[in-house]
């Protein structure tokens, strides 16, 4: 096929294939938020279930999905299903973490409203929760739209040895779109397919970043319930202050004392039935709502279970012994890259606190850079990291003969995750009120004092939320990184390779088709995340809501 | 009415203004909320600006605090013009901004920081600033321990720390009861004119008539679209002021008229 229908129609499909995911996630989400709300032992589960999902980057999944589509489902069907479910792991759990926090944040008297009213499931659903998580899922799509598109080259495509030799032409899986044809173009050689792919995905990004802008804005222009100065509208457009007032909403919702999550909001929501008949029929309505997200939340986490379980079960009990005796080292290459992780999210803290600070309050200057760092996160970096590969490598390779893999995957991982905090820490000091800004103005409190007592301590709860989201999706690059042996065939045969860490021995196992020790790394990884989830991140958070809500500080009666 | 004007036309007033803004204006975008505003507060005074709402009396004290660059015009601090922000003139929010993640005391000393004064120093001011306002046995407490009148007063001892020569309030008893209110307005009187403070003049912004009668010496009359300075009332009663003396209740009548009046002619 022309390059001309080639490329434009590739980067089509996989932008398609992206929003019909991110939509079936809102969807999924606006469920799930609605079960946390209405069942503390639902919220209890989903939060950490999602929180440890979230972290596990998308190729840790590969050996589930693996067995669960492209074993089990013949074909095509299978290949796109998993490709499907890989995408869907790189934008769900953003989305549905922000409409959670929407949906436990709704403001109580609208709540009161809705309860006076005899509100149903589908009402409420309607009237109150959909629109107030709006301006949450439009700011958070962008995040998934830039999770997903850094992973189209390892979605669309992948291979697992003699696992995909049976099953899919030449062993590699793949599915049409952009992240497939860039691969073939890089491994063909033909730098002129890549370098046009790169072009239409940029187009492809700038579109979707300036739309996705617009539509953020009027969703907080119209669904915003406190959005601060006025809204005015010239000539069609929709200005506001940059605030967008959903993260004063953000994090720090408590009832009784207890604190989120662990909320005891969901006992709040007890609907008073006034009227009998009318109370029955929304009755059954709420119902079979609840029972059919039940089943279906049920049917898809059963399937889940049984491949997870297949595969276990596949695998010899003397191999599962050899694992065991494993552990120690495999541990040591997770710790390695834990200082690799730790070393990106420095890294990235400091450029977010620095740069974000500045563009945060030199508006005019923000309002042109923020778009282009947007436009810039959101263009895949392992699309166009060969050619910088290529252009590097000669000299690099020179000036530091046994550095120069770290460097590549610190550039790799900081470029797959440093948006995250910085995006964040400038949301969280445009939601500083004006007053403690102008307190600091006013008293003329010099840059380090003010940094380290106003601006850092206001902005923490965003900051703790935005450094997860870049420890998480430092793995991303990780992942990408410590094992590329064909980034560029022709100018460096081995490629990129990490003498070791826990992302080099998932793929590079996963490569050769041994399942088996990358699914035991995988499930070693999620208990550490776990772990660390419940007592870094959590008790992190927890201390930023106790004490650092800057919302607290204003007294208006 | 230039500065100079005002202060010519004020009898018994000598010398330099202390604070002073000459045909300020301040624009969002190309809209004026308030233009040609000329106003002077001297020593010892206790100037208050009342207005109908919306009129931009709190965005005017932001400016003459240079919170906000004004878009014309300029502020003079003791003849000199203002170029930036300055705790020499203190401002007090109408929203009571006080820190969560300090102590009252933490969030008074917060004033002193740009002063560089040495530690030990600048917890003793910080405590005497709170013993000031009747917080001396709270100095340890969080705001979130704290009734809003309590707040209020750390935020009030935080602006006075900073030593002003000028402090700007904005409807600072808005949020309390009437009990509250009436014992820190009275603090707060005594505070302008207590040899112990800098502080030698002060603005302030309200709704309430009596509270404006009982304090101020002069009342500016904010109104229009753009706001303007429509009229200017001296308050001459004796202190200390009480609402049984006749002459109270008809400059509440006066006020009321002025803004009424002027609400209408607008």
């Amino acid at each position: 096929m022309d390059l001309d229908i080639l490329i434009p129609l590739a980067t089509l499909a996989t932008i398609g294939r992206i929003f019909a995911l991110i939509a079936l996630s809102i969807i999924t989400g606006w469920l799930l938020a609605y079960a946390s709300i209405k069942s503390r032992r639902f919220e209890n589960a989903y939060i950490p279930l999602t929180n440890v999902l979230e972290s596990i980057p998308v190729i840790g999944f590969l050996p589930l999905v693996l067995v669960a589509f492209v074993l089990a489902i013949p074909g095509a069907i299978g290949v796109e299903a998993a490709v499907d479910f890989l995408v869907f792991d790189a934008v769900a759990w953003n989305v549905w973490i922000g409409v959670y926090q929407a949906f436990k944040t709704v403001p109580e008297h609208l709540l009161e409203v809705s309860e006076n009213y005899n509100f149903g499931f589908l009402r409420r659903m309607r009237y109150l929760f959909i629109p107030h998580s709006i301006p949450r899922i439009t700011s958070n799509i962008f995040s998934s739209f830039a999770d997903a598109f850094f992973y189209i080259s390892v979605s669309e495509v992948f291979t697992a040895g003699a696992v995909t030799a049976n099953v899919c032409k030449g062993g590699v899986c793949s599915t049409f779109g952009i992240g497939t044809v860039i691969t073939r173009f890089v491994v063909e050689g033909n730098y002129t397919g890549v370098f046009y792919s790169l072009v239409s995905i940029a187009v492809a990004v700038i579109i979707v970043t300036l739309s996705l802008s617009w539509l953020s804005r009027w969703a907080v222009a119209k669904y915003g319930v406190d959005t601060p100065g006025v809204i005015k509208r010239h000539a069609g457009r929709w200005r506001g202050r940059i605030a967008y007032p959903w993260h004063k909403w953000r994090a720090h919702q408590t009832f009784r004392g207890q604190p989120f999550p662990f909320s005891r909001y969901a006992s709040r929501i007890r609907p008073h039935w006034h009227n009998h008949h009318i109370q029955s029929d929304r009755f059954n309505q709420a119902k079979i709502a609840k029972y059919a997200c039940i089943v279906l939340v049920a049917a898809i986490l059963a399937y889940l279970a049984y491949s997870s379980v297949k595969l276990i079960i596949s695998v010899p009990i003397a191999t599962w012994y050899g694992f065991l005796y494993q552990t120690p080292q495999l541990l040591e290459y997770v710790g390695a890259d834990y200082i690799r992780v730790s070393v990106i999210t420095l890294a990235s803290l400091g450029l977010a606190i620095f740069a974000g600070y500045f563009l945060a309050t030199h508006h005019r200057i923000g309002d042109v850079i923020l778009p282009a760092i947007q436009a810039f996160a959101a263009f895949p970096a392992p699309t166009y990291f060969p050619l910088l590969f290529i252009a590097t490598i000669p000299f690099l390779e020179r000036l530091l003969p046994f550095f120069y893999t770290e460097v590549y995957i610190f550039l790799l991982g900081f470029l797959s995750c440093f948006y995250y905090v910085f995006f964040d820490f400038w949301i969280g000091v445009q939601a500083i009120p004006s007053e403690f800004l102008d307190v600091v103005r006013n008293h003329e409190i010099p840059f380090w004092a003010r940094m380290r007592r106003v601006i850092l301590p206001a902005s923490l709860p965003y900051l703790i939320t935005g450094l997860s989201s870049t420890i998480n999706s430092a793995w991303a690059g990780m992942a990408i990184g410590e094992f590329w042996p064909d980034i560029a065939p022709k100018v460096s045969p081995n490629g990129l390779q990490a003498p070791f860490g826990m992302m080099y021995y998932i793929t590079s196992n996963m490569a050769k088709g041994a399942i088996g020790p990358a699914a035991y790394v995988s499930l070693l990884f999620a208990v550490v995340v776990a772990i660390y989830g419940i007592f870094f991140t959590r008790n992190l958070m927890d201390l930023a809501r106790r004490k650092y809500v800057v919302e607290e500080g204003i007294f208006a009666a | 009415m230039t500065t100079n004007a005002v202060i010519n036309a004020l009898p018994g007033q000598h010398g330099q203004a202390e604070l002073a803004c000459e045909d300020l204006g301040f624009a969002y975008g190309t809209k004026f909320i308030f233009k040609n505003v000329n106003l002077a507060v001297f020593n010892d005074e206790l100037v208050a600006i009342i207005g109908p709402t919306g009129t931009g009396k709190s965005t005017l004290l932001r400016t003459l605090a240079y919170l906000i660059p004004p878009t014309t015009g300029h502020v003079l601090l003791d003849g000199k013009q203002v170029t930036r922000p300055s705790s020499t003139i203190s401002l007090i929010h109408q929203s009571i901004a006080t820190f969560p993640w300090m102590t009252a005391l933490d969030n008074v000393k917060l004033a002193l920081i740009c002063k560089r004064t040495p530690h030990d120093e600048a917890v003793q001011i910080s405590k005497k600033m709170l013993e000031l306002v009747g917080l001396k046995a709270d100095e340890n407490d969080y705001p979130k321990e704290m009734s809003g009148g309590m707040r209020q007063r750390v935020a009030i001892a935080r602006a006075l720390a900073a030593s002003p020569a000028v402090l700007l309030m904005d409807e600072p008893f808005v949020h309390l009861d009437e009990l509250t209110a009436d014992g820190l307005r009275k603090e707060i009187y005594s505070l302008v004119f207590n040899p112990e403070t800098s502080l030698k003049s002060a603005i302030l912004v309200s709704h309430n008539l009596r509270e404006v009668v009982q304090l101020a010496d002069r009342v500016y009359v904010m109104n229009g679209s753009p706001a303007s300075i429509v009229d200017e009332i001296k308050i001459d009663l004796p202190r200390p002021r009480t609402e049984r003396d006749s002459r109270f209740l008809d400059y509440i009548d006066q006020l009321y008229d002025e803004l009424s009046l002027k609400t209408a002619r607008v």
